[in-house]
């Protein structure tokens, strides 16, 4: 073999350049005062998901490929609008991230269909609410859950909620109470859809236009139309509530507070079907 | 299931191909600059005891502070290194994150030196001890020795091992997929979370990896026969054979040996 015409200092330059260049670039990349960092996880329809084109005015992912829709998008863009900022979309599809990267400063907003919690106003601030819905059970149709018309008909069965949420607390706190069996909460929507296809479960936690949504893209399942507190899981509004969440004492409060009250309920009732028509529409691929 | 598959590629292709893109990309970059980083570590580890009492002390501290690199690098799942990477440099730059494709890039990079320098330091170990020594003897430099005799054996002993980090470090660059970096299997959730078809995303995800190591290693083994050139001569193992004997086995084969 030809001997190694790379001399020690020339491998050493090469590796210093290289490592000194990428912290470079990273620490110059300031994040842009004239733009808002909004994060979701863009796998929640009909909250906020990812389309393959820009239709309906799906606002380009800045991290990821596609283009990121639905009710939560539609209220960042009314919110950036109305700071007069560039709206950045930036994925994390992690959805336990989220409130880490707005304490550390990696984003300006979470609008990703987060409920208000206790434990997560510990760690950041909440907008007022931007939508409330219920909690409900998504199953196979033909399956013997399917007529349920409340909890208690779910005895015997094993259903599962997304980790690090609301649903899952509440499906925990009363496994005990209705006789269901609470499995090891997933991380992603579509891995409970499977979950349910297959047989895995018998169903998941939703909330109704996540369900609805579902089971529009999803013709073999349907959803039980549970009531909070009435029929169905124990929530407090906060719970079954989702507000914007942002560092503690962020200067932005007020006027997201201001753009949210400018919306009626009917407003948003309108806009979350406008959502749930897009996220059902093209962009489904024919399973098996 | 087959029909299911095509459409997913015909759809989807583009990110696909974006996200094969990333995954060569980092896998390739990533197992080149760990093997410089494990050629360096190789190196300065071999290097004689400096009879300079302050330098011999430095060595000893520089020596443990490599050991205490690779064993951490090697001890921990570099899924956890690089969220502990990632989010670390956050913390630290108020909330600026890396660049994913850099946090990648050096996430990987580390993580494959670490590996490197033990399959290096291997390599020099199993060039026989006679080289060093005889390049001492014609009065080379420890450097000069590494680079000019050491060295290229060792490199040529190593390249099964390389070829390996590298076709491993293509399955593993999809952990990167917890910070964000949009490497194949990152895509196929994305793919996933749009047509809810996750065995058949899956299937077609694990057979593209499986068509780019098979083909890697066909490339890399190809690369080695050229390396070893052709067979129309071979190596004689001098180290076992004296002058006497080698004259003595030439005049008995008329010529053609076997070393």
């Amino acid at each position: 073999m030809k001997s190694m015409k790379k001399p020690l200092a020339f491998i050493s330059a090469v590796l210093l350049l290289f490592f000194s260049a990428g912290i470079l670039a990273s620490c110059g990349s300031k994040k842009d005062e004239s733009k808002i960092y909004v994060g979701m996880e863009c796998g929640y329809a009909p909250f906020n998901y990812t389309q393959t084109d820009e239709q309906n005015g799906a606002v380009k992912i800045s991290n990821a490929a596609g283009y990121a829709n639905g009710y939560d998008v539609m209220i960042a863009k009314k919110i950036a609008e109305a700071l007069g900022k560039e709206l950045v979309i930036v994925k994390y599809y992690d959805f336990d991230a989220l409130i880490p990267a707005v304490q550390a400063g990696s984003l300006d907003f979470i609008i990703a269909g987060m409920s208000p919690t206790d434990k997560r106003k510990e760690q950041v601030d909440f907008s007022d609410p931007y939508y409330e819905s219920q909690l409900v059970v998504v199953v196979k149709k033909g399956s013997t859950y399917e007529n349920a018309a409340s909890l208690s008909d779910f005895a015997g069965a094993n259903l599962v909620a997304q980790s690090g949420t609301f649903h899952d607390e509440a499906l925990l706190a009363e496994a005990a109470a209705y006789g269901y069996t609470r499995k090891t909460p997933m991380a992603t929507f579509p891995e409970m859809v499977n979950a349910l296809k297959t047989g895995a479960i018998d169903g998941y936690v939703a909330e109704e236009p996540g369900a609805k949504s579902d089971c529009a893209s999803n013709p073999e399942l349907t959803y039980v139309p549970l009531i909070n507190n009435v029929t169905g899981f124990q929530a407090s509004p906060a719970d079954a509530q989702i507000a914007v969440g942002m560092t503690k004492g962020s200067k932005y409060r007020l006027a997201v507070n201001e753009v949210l009250a400018s919306l009626s309920e009917e407003d948003r009732l309108n806009l979350m079907l406008e959502a749930t028509a897009y996220a059902t529409g093209s962009n489904v691929v024919d399973g098996e | 299931m087959f029909a299911a598959m095509g459409e997913i590629l015909k759809k989807y292709g583009g990110w696909i191909l974006q996200g094969v893109g990333y995954t060569l990309l980092v896998s390739l970059v990533s197992t080149v600059l760990g093997l410089l980083i494990g050629i360096l570590i190789g190196i300065f580890r071999t290097t004689p005891k400096p009879k300079n009492k302050a330098l011999a002390v430095l060595k000893k501290i520089a020596d443990f502070l490599l050991s205490a690199y690779i064993e951490i690098f090697r001890g921990t799942p570099m899924m956890v290194q690089s969220m502990v990477i990632f989010w670390g440099f956050a913390l630290l730059h108020g909330g600026r994150t890396m660049n994913v494709i850099f946090a990648g890039l050096l996430i990987v990079s580390v993580n494959t030196g670490a590996y490197m320098a033990e399959i290096v330091r291997g390599g020099i170990l199993s060039v026989d001890k006679g080289q060093t020594e005889g390049a001492y003897a014609v009065g080379m430099s420890h450097f000069q020795t590494m680079r000019y005799v050491v060295l290229p054996q060792a490199l040529r002993n190593i390249l099964p091992s390389v070829a390996n980090e590298f076709v491993i470090n293509i399955k593993d660059t999809s952990v990167l997929n917890v910070i964000g970096f949009t490497e194949l299997y990152f895509q196929a959730k994305t793919i996933v979370s749009i047509n809810f078809n996750t065995f058949a995303t899956y299937l077609l995800v694990a057979a593209i990896y499986f068509v780019l190591t098979f083909g890697v290693t066909r490339v890399l083994r190809l690369i080695e026969k050229k390396m070893d050139g052709k067979k129309n001569y071979v190596v004689l193992g001098s180290q076992n054979m004296d002058a006497d004997s080698f004259a003595r086995e030439n005049a008995a084969t008329g010529g053609q040996n076997n070393g």
